[in-house]
């Protein structure tokens, strides 16, 4: 029975070409502009050159940003009433958002292998078969607290408001987290306050595989924690949001 | 054509089959039971004591201008709002278990549909949720939609859409339809088209609850029509009853020779006016006033008498401050 329903909304989410757009070639085309700046010359006091730390980068840029997107489109649903339409159905508010918490993750996967693909085969960046499983899988596995994000968001905000989150959210995670900027340049205090960002973490489990993870197992406790409160929180206001709006 | 038929008979069947058995069960309680409903936004009474019961195979009109309390008492009844205090039963279940059961469908009054949907996908895809669903085609068949099956659900006209939408709320095969304002994206055309395909539903014996603004639409279609105004039932009763009950029918006739005071002496007659020979009686019983008439004036002569349309007896009784009828 949820099987026709997730087939309908993986392939609703394949048929938005301009949401695809900026999904999968976006991110590639950032990559490949900034990956030709810098070339292959080395990271400074690291065995890696800037396009295989770009390529981490950008995965996790990519893949973030796919998971937000995705989660906060239901939005869109939820101002048209689609929402209210479904709670007359046996669909468990639970079922209904773990379904799109798992739309959201597999739009997030071929930003994400794309990048790794145009790396490997046209930017030279040569890793062992775990470093490529461990790059690829780890980011996708830590973009999950930014599918729940998307959710929040898209519980809270309008279809005409909606892009004003996710564009807020992608310059404070993705600048002030170290994705599109290095941390290493941040004065102290705020190389600090990035650390409990989840992107933060995200961008340490892109760089791990190549660069040394700075600390595992924080990681994962940083963005285990964060999935479990935005879940909870998506939990609660979905749960309050039955009425009309 | 038979071929066609063969599937939708069998269907058909098998369903009646499904129904039999809790006939009687649903017989001796009824379709929609709401005991003593309120529910509060801030300090809005919105819903303010509601109790309604509606018996299975009545076609109930919900009507009252905006702000009634309508959709709120229809959320209520969806379990879509939680009452503040008060109790919700669809079929003897709650409101929560008939969703899940199938028991209910709703067109809801602004739920749009997906715009990255095929109407078909869309149908299918709520069919797939429930439990016991309809086949998709034969929902689709119902609401008279089969030639949209492979159209994007943004390329829809206004009244198509709520076809759509009224497949969407029949493909969980239920025994209690919901509608709130289910007519009023459509124009005339459509919205007789409409209530139509509407007809095979009811037929069949299933119960309708429709909140809407057209008063020709409840004269039209319900057997019941259930008045709203501030949170509270103000009037119940069949269309004649409601109607009536505001301010009866007016008698008009030419009867020469007659006084006024004679005629405001009438049994039955609550007010009168008189143009020459002509009378127009105010009656709060017509049967009465016109065998009266007959009677003790046999020159009385093209004698008319006209109900008050429900429009009237609506503004009558939602105008007053306290226009308790029952």
């Amino acid at each position: 029975m949820k099987a026709t329903y997730l087939a309908l909304e993986a392939r609703r989410a394949l048929r938005n070409p301009r949401a695809l757009f900026f999904t999968v070639v976006f991110p590639v085309v950032l990559f490949l502009i900034e990956a030709s700046l810098f070339g292959n010359s080395k990271v400074p006091g690291a065995p890696v050159t800037y396009t295989a730390y770009l390529m981490a980068s950008f995965g996790a840029y990519g893949g973030f940003m796919a998971c937000l997107n995705g989660g906060a489109r239901t939005a869109v649903e939820r101002s048209q009433g689609w929402q209210r339409q479904l709670r007359l159905t046996p669909l468990t508010p639970r079922a209904y958002l773990l379904g799109k918490a798992a739309v959201a993750q597999a739009v997030a996967l071929p930003p994400i292998l794309l990048i790794a693909l145009v790396a490997g085969l046209f930017e030279g960046v040569h890793l062992s078969g775990s470093e490529w499983a461990l790059t690829i899988v780890g980011t996708w596995l830590a973009c999950i607290p930014f599918s729940v994000l998307g959710l929040l968001v898209g519980q809270i905000s309008t279809a005409e408001n909606m892009q004003v989150y996710t564009s807020g959210l992608m310059i404070l995670l993705g600048f002030l987290g170290g994705i599109l900027f290095p941390v290493t340049m941040f004065p102290n205090w705020l190389a600090n306050i990035a650390k409990i960002l989840p992107s933060y973490w995200l961008a340490d489990i892109g760089h791990g595989p190549t660069l040394g993870y700075e600390q595992l197992t924080t990681a994962i406790i940083v963005l285990a924690a964060w999935t479990v409160v935005l879940a909870f929180a998506v939990a609660r206001r979905y749960q309050r949001d039955s009425a009309r709006n | 054509m038979l071929c066609t038929m063969d599937n939708t008979a069998q269907y058909r069947r098998q369903r009646d089959a499904r129904l039999e058995p809790d006939r009687g069960a649903v017989s001796a309680g009824a379709a929609v039971s709401l005991v003593g409903l309120h529910k509060s936004y801030a300090d809005i009474h919105a819903v303010d004591g509601v109790d309604l019961v509606i018996a299975p195979g009545e076609v109930v009109a919900l009507l009252g201008p905006n702000g009634a309390g309508k959709s709120t008492t229809v959320d209520m009844l969806l379990g879509l709002t939680k009452p503040d205090t008060g109790d919700v039963r669809v079929f003897g279940q709650t409101a929560n278990e008939a969703v899940a059961n199938g028991t209910v469908g709703a067109m809801l009054q602004e739920g749009s549909l997906l715009e990255d949907a095929t109407v078909g996908e869309t149908i299918a895809m709520i069919a797939s949720l429930h439990r016991n669903p309809m086949p998709v085609a034969e929902a689709m068949r119902r609401a008279g939609i089969e030639d949209l099956a492979k159209r994007r659900c943004t390329k829809l006209s206004g009244g198509q859409k709520q076809r759509v939408r009224f497949a969407v709320a029949l493909v969980c095969d239920p025994h209690l339809l919901v509608l709130d304002e289910p007519t009023s994206a459509m124009d005339v055309g459509t919205r007789r088209e409409f209530w139509q395909s509407m007809k095979e539903f009811t037929d069949a014996g299933k119960t309708v609850l429709f909140a809407t603004h057209y008063l020709d639409e409840a004269e039209e279609f319900a057997d019941r029509v259930v008045m709203m105004r501030a949170g509270r039932v103000i009037a119940d009763g069949s269309v004649a009853e409601v109607r009536a009950a505001a301010s009866g029918r007016t008698l008009t006739a030419q009867v020469p020779g007659a006084s006024d005071a004679e005629m405001r002496a009438l049994p039955g007659v609550s007010g009168v006016e008189m143009r020459g020979t002509r009378v127009e009686l105010d009656c709060a019983d017509s049967d009465a006033a016109v065998r009266a008439l007959i009677a003790g004036y046999p020159q009385a002569h093209d004698i008319e008498i006209k109900a008050v349309g429900l429009e009237e007896a609506f503004l009558a009784l939602t105008s007053e401050p306290d226009g308790s009828i029952r």
